[in-house]
Parts: structure tokens; C-alpha cells; sequence
């Protein structure tokens, strides 16, 4: 579940990035801090936007950063910042970037669960915008449990 | 109908393209499978529909299935008017 794997202190608000390596590092280091994962993770979650583009910016101000599990995945995880400035990414149509994620996968599947999470998310109206605009990780995190539990319950009630 | 969503490594913006696309596909009763990929399996797979970022659709040019790019993936209307679009 989301935020077994997204919990309260892997959340930091208000992080100063230069740029979007910056945030790659920031982002990546809350997992390594974390002993989820290896320090190369970090250069091989870089390196997969120098191969492929800034596609890994999947919404409007939102990045999702990982690589792969053979990258030195420890344990699964995920980490949220808020950028203290919003960063240019490169990206055409979702640029700039105000929030970003960095997950660890120790397999293809692990992780299924708490994405689904992540997008119900980040598929409500202005979600992005609320999580910006929240100052400590306890009101990021309290707001990302209110959307689950509300979808939770619509699901059940269905 | 079989869709494939994919990405560079087949298990982050894929994934949550296909978590969009399902949402989509059950708001409008439209019956579906969507499978997810990286970008170098999916060129040997088949499909009716592709959906990715437009970096990784680009690299799928030339499938036999119908490429469709998704700028925002958290963005239920564009991916709705795609699929819709698909199917019209």
C-alpha cells in the first residue's frame, strides 16, 4: 500500500533543487538514507532520463523517478519531495516540475499496489497544487490518506 | 481489445498509464485488456492499441498496433479523448 512504502519521514517539503539532477539526487537520497537502496540506483534513475527523455515527468509539475530493480534495489520504497522552486525538466507539456517521487522495486510487482494509489492521487482535481502548497510532511502525508481512504470506501461501497 | 502501455523500463509510467487507461475503459464500459511493457519487449509484441509518452512513442514508430502518446498521464480527459477517438 502507498503509504506503507511512502511513509511519513521519507516526505520533505520546501527542498531547494538547482536542477532537475538535483532533484533526481534529493529525491533518490531519501531512499538511500533509508537503506532501500544502493548509491548507484540514484546515477541509474539519472541515467534513465539522459537515455530516454524527460518522459518520467508523467503529469503537470509531477516526476516520478526509479529504475530498475537489478539497479540495487535493497528494499521496496518510495519518497516524496516538494520543491521549493518549481524545476524545469525539458519536458513540452508538463513542465516545471513542483513535486517529485522516487520509488525502489525489488521486482516487477511489489510496488503494483501502492501505484495504483499513487495515481488515484494524483488523478484528483488539483492534488499536485495542495501537495505543493503544504508546508510539513505530516499535512503531505494526512492530505495523500484522506484521497486513499476516500477512494477505499467509494471502491467497497461499489 | 488488447493495450499495451509502455515505457522505458515497463514498471513506473507504464504502470500508471495503465492504472489511467483501466479507469478510463471502465467509466465508459468499454471492455479491454491492458498489459504493461518496456519499449524494447513491446516492439515485438502485439497489440491494438499502444499508449505511452510521446519520447517512448517515438521509438514505436512503425508498429503494427495504433501508437497513442499521453502528455499527462494524471490527466483522465486526455486519456479519455484518445481511447474515445481510437474507437470512433
Amino acid at each position: 500500500m502507498l503509504l506503507d512504502l511512502l511513509s511519513k519521514k521519507r516526505i520533505f517539503t520546501k527542498v531547494k533543487a538547482e536542477d532537475w539532477y538535483d532533484v533526481g539526487r534529493k529525491v533518490g537520497e531519501i531512499l538511500l538514507k533509508d537503506n532501500l537502496v544502493e548509491d548507484r540506483y540514484i546515477d541509474a534513475m539519472i541515467k534513465s532520463i539522459e537515455d530516454n527523455g524527460p518522459y518520467i515527468v508523467v503529469g503537470e509539475g509531477i516526476a516520478v523517478f526509479h529504475a530498475r530493480p537489478e539497479d540495487g534495489v535493497k528494499e521496496t520504497g518510495m519518497s516524496l519531495i516538494t520543491l521549493d522552486s518549481p524545476v524545469e525538466f525539458g519536458h513540452d507539456n508538463n513542465d516545471p516540475v513542483k513535486i517529485a517521487f522516487a520509488f525502489g522495486s525489488i521486482n516487477n510487482d511489489q510496488h503494483v499496489e501502492a501505484m495504483s494509489q499513487l495515481m488515484t492521487v494524483l488523478m484528483e482535481d488539483g492534488s499536485v497544487d495542495k501537495i505543493y502548497a503544504k508546508d510539513t510532511s505530516s499535512e503531505v502525508f494526512d492530505y495523500i490518506n484522506q484521497i486513499v481512504n476516500k477512494n477505499r470506501q467509494e471502491k467497497e461501497g461499489e | 481489445m488488447k493495450i499495451l502501455a509502455v515505457c522505458g523500463m515497463g514498471l513506473g509510467s507504464s504502470l500508471m498509464l495503465k492504472m489511467g487507461v483501466e479507469k478510463v475503459l471502465k467509466a465508459e464500459g468499454i471492455e479491454g485488456t491492458v498489459e504493461v511493457s518496456d519499449v524494447s519487449s513491446a516492439k515485438g509484441e502485439k497489440a491494438d492499441v499502444i499508449v505511452a509518452a510521446p519520447e517512448i512513442a517515438e521509438q514505436l514508430e512503425g508498429h503494427s498496433a495504433r501508437v497513442i502518446t499521453i502528455k499527462n498521464m494524471a490527466d483522465k480527459n486526455e486519456i479519455k479523448e484518445k481511447i474515445m477517438d481510437y474507437m470512433s
